[in-house]
């Protein structure tokens, strides 16, 4: 199974103040605010964590079909930049998944799998908002801003 | 306070948030803040912060992780209220 985030960071920049008081503790672990106040660009590295944490959430959520926003117990670590590219890891309570994130200058979209192999097989695409994507049968889907996100399994 | 008056002070609140205006407007105890008022999930944080301002409560995390309709916030800020 595979999960799919994609973060317009023009949009995001506009809905959000993550500077605001309180909202980082609320988001965010000990460590993966120590990534964020350590970071080059503190805004990339925001909204790579969360979309991080979104689509492994989105994984687990389909498993177990349950709901829930507990963004603090999805645990983020191993989180390597090379690039335009990051890898990394999330821990929600028992399920552990993998992440393979792209950084583009306007985007950051993120995809979740519980294997690695998964990940490699995994077919991204990345399109305008009002593409007609519902009989290309994607297996996940995230919208955000100017942005689609669809996810297939190959 | 009743129920109706807690109603109109979250509506207040989750109006910046809202993308579907249509859904605020009917806004009622079985709302889903994500699936029916389309909030952000990342503005679901500045929802349960703007709620610690406007009642002066502090919302703990275990409660924050059930906030995702009306319903259970006003239960929650019902209950942290009697907690003051």
């Amino acid at each position: 199974m595979i999960g799919v985030d994609i973060v317009d960071l023009q949009q995001a920049r506009l809905d959000s103040n993550w500077r605001r008081k309180g909202y980082l503790d609320k988001l965010f672990t000990a460590a993966e605010q120590l990534l964020i106040a350590t970071a080059p660009e503190a805004d990339v590295m925001v909204w790579l964590l969360w979309s991080m944490k979104e689509s492994a959430y989105k994984i687990d959520s389909r498993k177990t079909g349950l709901r829930s926003f507990a963004p603090i117990k999805l645990v983020c670590s191993k989180v390597v930049i090379d690039g335009q590219s990051a890898t990394g890891m999330v821990r929600y309570g028992e399920g552990l998944y993998y992440t393979q994130s792209e950084l583009h200058q306007d985007y950051i979209r993120t995809i979740a799998s519980g294997t690695p192999a998964a990940l490699q097989n995994a077919d991204v695409k990345i399109t305008g908002l009002f593409a007609d994507y519902k009989n290309s049968n994607p297996q996940c889907v995230s919208h955000h801003g100017r942005y689609l996100a669809l996810a297939f399994k190959c | 306070m009743n129920r109706e008056e807690f109603i109109e002070r979250l509506k207040t609140i989750v109006a910046k948030y809202a993308q579907n205006k249509e859904a605020l407007a009917g806004i009622n105890e079985e709302t889903d803040f994500i699936n029916d008022l389309k909030i952000n999930s990342a503005n679901l944080v500045d929802v349960v912060l703007d709620i610690e301002e406007e009642f002066d409560i502090v919302i703990d995390n275990e409660s924050m992780e059930k906030m995702l309709n009306v319903k259970v916030a006003l239960d929650i800020i019902e209950q942290k209220l009697q907690e003051k």
